[in-house]
């Protein structure tokens, strides 16, 4: 009963923040100055006179007060329809649909990588902690995690690309290979290796902290009294422990991530979600622009609202301090 | 008989901010099968410090600076990090001064133990469930089936002391430090402890080095008592020897400290003054300071141990033959 009580607050607590989300999108696309019919008709608006861009406007339907707008555009989603993209001048699903795929095999690949490496990587640091070649890993780190990643993507391409000229500077495939698996990991190559260059040293470092912390907390004591080494005393205790707060900073680096990625497709003119936030932002195209956040943001919040409740869940003492806290929720109200 | 346990001029050291602590020093005794040897003295005089440096399980800032720790003709000391693995657990263990932070709170009690007991013995995961319930019982945990489910969260302090015995002794070692079990207990649970560590030794032989500040504790349980203050062993003897001829003035000033029942006085006796600074210790004896019968040669010169008889010595220059005779000013009456 607890259980479902606690899964309905979540939900109520996840739609409340997507309208939110949706409507604060919405009055600000609108309220930045720029002229949306210049992504419908290009350089043709130049030649329109003022009674023809308000027929414009109006077959746009952008004359009408923005909450009447926004109350129109939310009936619409409704039944599924979330518009046309001005520049494409075809439904925005159909659009987003061509490329989100793109965009999940390298977000998704990013994401994992930086995690897996991490997680590895600062286990490494924690069983080497303070040696030399530790504090060397450490100091790379934090070189590497400094320089901007809109700077190295330019160095790497400047290097693979036309220096020695093995992998692609753009695209996500060679022109009509879209199937070629070659071709595609080709091109995934090198905005991976930003991804994870720029992120990876972030993470690695509140991992190791978090288990450099744990390694002196009293329990481990003990562990050594039984007689366990290091090595297993990290593997079988201090992981563990520090479990919920990996899960933590796995979901709130969602957005970190897949902020990155936006921009390294940019960078890298990768055919994806990212590249089209950034035409629909620039050419005012309202509605991609607003599906485009609204996925984004759902993502970003699902996944937060996910840790939470893997957190509840993973850690007994957590769990304990939840259900005592309900109790008294519930008998509060019932009085 | 032999000496199972001997140590050796053993000195410990912690590097700090403020410059180096020596917070043991010089330190010898042994112990014998099936002995049980207290060692008493105030809070802070590096009781805990003496038994982390005998398993080798100092913080990181502190270390063993010269003697050395002989486990059945073994020196610990030296011996290579792995090696002490083999040796924790198996042939010597711990227990601590607070139980409440020692169990890892994300593992079950008998998980714990289950470790404990896998980690020195080849033994199926079956077989090594059934020893850690007896241990369960051993240690006198009722219900032991079902509280091997359970998370330390669910256990009292007392439980809890129970449990970190269990694991203690789940590969019967030869020897057991108990650095105050009781401290940190209520009064009635910190009888039953001490009941129950008497009971396991008269089952199991296992010889303890009991530390305590408590004289009552060591009149209790130990044949031998070792009185330590400032990071030294002012004196060792038979119990027989420290509560019936007392040499030290440290040591009288313990005994005067025990209230009386038959007494009128009001107050109790305390030792004067305040324990010395580590870090800066005075020229000569460290307690010259508090000691009523100071000599002049106590702010000169540390005085070493001198015999008195084959179990009993004590450092005080009050046994050297050319100082002046002094009366110990209290007599035991019994406890
Ligand atoms: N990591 C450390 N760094 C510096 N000094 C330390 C450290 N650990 C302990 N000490 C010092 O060593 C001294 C002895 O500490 P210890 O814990 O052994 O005392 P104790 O005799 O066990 O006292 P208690 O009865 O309160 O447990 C203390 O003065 C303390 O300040
Ligand atoms: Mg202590």
């Amino acid at each position: 009963m607890n259980d479902v009580i606690y899964l309905g607050k979540k939900v109520i607590q996840f739609v409340l923040v997507i309208v939110l989300l949706s409507i604060i999108v919405f009055y600000m696309s609108r309220l930045s100055p720029g002229d949306p019919l210049m992504s419908y008709y290009g350089d043709g608006v130049e030649r329109m006179n003022t009674a023809q861009k308000l027929e414009a406007m109006d077959k746009l339907g952008l004359n009408a007060p923005i909450y009447k707008q926004y109350i129109d555009w939310l009936a619409n989603a409704a039944h599924g329809e979330y518009g046309i993209s001005y520049k494409y001048k075809q439904d925005v699903t159909v659009v987003i649909g061509d490329v989100y795929k793109n965009t999940i095999i390298l977000g998704g690949l990013a994401y994992t990588l930086n995690f897996l490496l991490a997680l590895l990587l600062g286990i490494f640091c924690t069983l080497h902690e303070d040696q030399t070649i530790d504090k060397i890993i450490c100091k790379v780190g934090v070189v590497t995690s400094c320089i901007p990643s809109f700077w190295v993507s330019l160095l790497l391409i400047l290097i693979f690309s036309i220096n020695l000229g093995i992998l692609p500077s753009s695209g996500a495939y060679a022109l009509g290979q879209s199937n070629n698996l070659t071709s595609r990991i080709g091109h995934l190559v090198l905005p991976l290796t930003v991804l994870v260059l720029s992120h990876l040293w972030y993470y690695t470092y509140m991992i190791r902290n978090k288990l450099v912390e744990e390694i002196r907390q009293d329990y481990v004591l003990l562990c050594k009294v039984k007689g366990l080494n290091k090595k297993q005393i990290v593997y079988k205790h201090c992981l563990r422990n520090i479990m919920p707060s990996y899960i933590t900073i796995m979901a709130i680096s969602v957005p970190h991530i897949l902020g990155g990625t936006y921009v390294v497709e940019k960078v890298f003119s990768y055919p994806g979600l990212g590249s089209l936030c950034f035409e629909s932002a620039k050419y005012h195209d309202y509605n991609m622009l607003l599906v485009l956040c609204l996925i984004t943001g759902i993502l970003v919040v699902f996944v937060n609202m996910l840790a939470q409740v893997i957190n509840d869940k993973i850690d007994p003492r957590m769990k304990h301090d939840r259900s005592e806290i309900d109790w008294n929720c519930n008998t509060a109200t019932s009085i | 008989m032999s000496n199972l346990l001997e140590v050796n001029h053993l000195a410990v050291s912690f590097s700090t901010e403020e410059g180096e602590v020596q917070v043991v020093r010089d330190v010898s005794f042994s112990l014998k099968k099936g002995e049980t040897l207290a060692i008493l003295g105030e809070s802070g005089c590096g009781k805990s410090v003496l038994c982390k440096s005998i398993l080798r399980i100092l913080p990181e800032n502190g270390s063993i600076k010269s003697g050395e720790v002989i486990l059945n003709g073994e020196n610990m000391t030296k011996l290579s990090p792995k090696s002490m693995d083999r040796v924790r657990g198996k042939e010597i263990s711990m227990i601590f001064q607070d139980p409440m932070t020692l169990l890892n709170p994300t593992i079950t009690i008998g998980k714990q133990i289950m470790e404990a007991v896998l980690i020195h013995q080849k033994i199926s995961k079956s077989a090594a469930k059934k020893k850690s319930i007896e241990l369960m019982e051993l240690v006198g945990l009722d219900d032991a089936e079902n509280r091997h489910a359970q998370y330390p969260h669910h256990f009292s302090g007392g439980m809890r002391q129970r449990s970190v015995i269990a694991i203690a002794l789940a590969c019967n070692p030869k020897v057991l430090i108990a650095d105050e079990p009781t401290t940190a207990l209520d009064v009635t649970i910190q009888a039953q402890i001490l009941e129950l560590i008497q009971e396991i030794q008269a089952k199991t032989g296992i010889s303890i080095i009991f530390i305590t500040h408590d004289l009552g504790v060591a009149a209790q349980l130990a044949q031998r008592i070792a009185v330590m203050y400032a990071g030294k062993i002012v004196e060792i003897g038979t119990a027989q020897d420290i509560f019936y001829d007392p040499r030290h003035p440290y040591t009288w000033g313990l005994m005067s400290s025990l209230p009386k029942i038959d007494s009128d006085e009001g107050l109790l006796n305390c030792i004067s003054g305040m324990p010395p600074n580590l870090l800066h210790l005075p020229r000569g004896d460290a307690f010259a300071q508090r000691n009523k019968y100071a000599l002049k040669i106590d702010y000169l010169a540390e005085p070493p141990m001198f015999k008195i008889s084959a179990t009993h010595s004590a450092a005080t220059w009050l046994l050297h033959q050319d100082a002046p005779k002094v009366q110990p000013p209290v007599r035991f009456q019994g406890l």
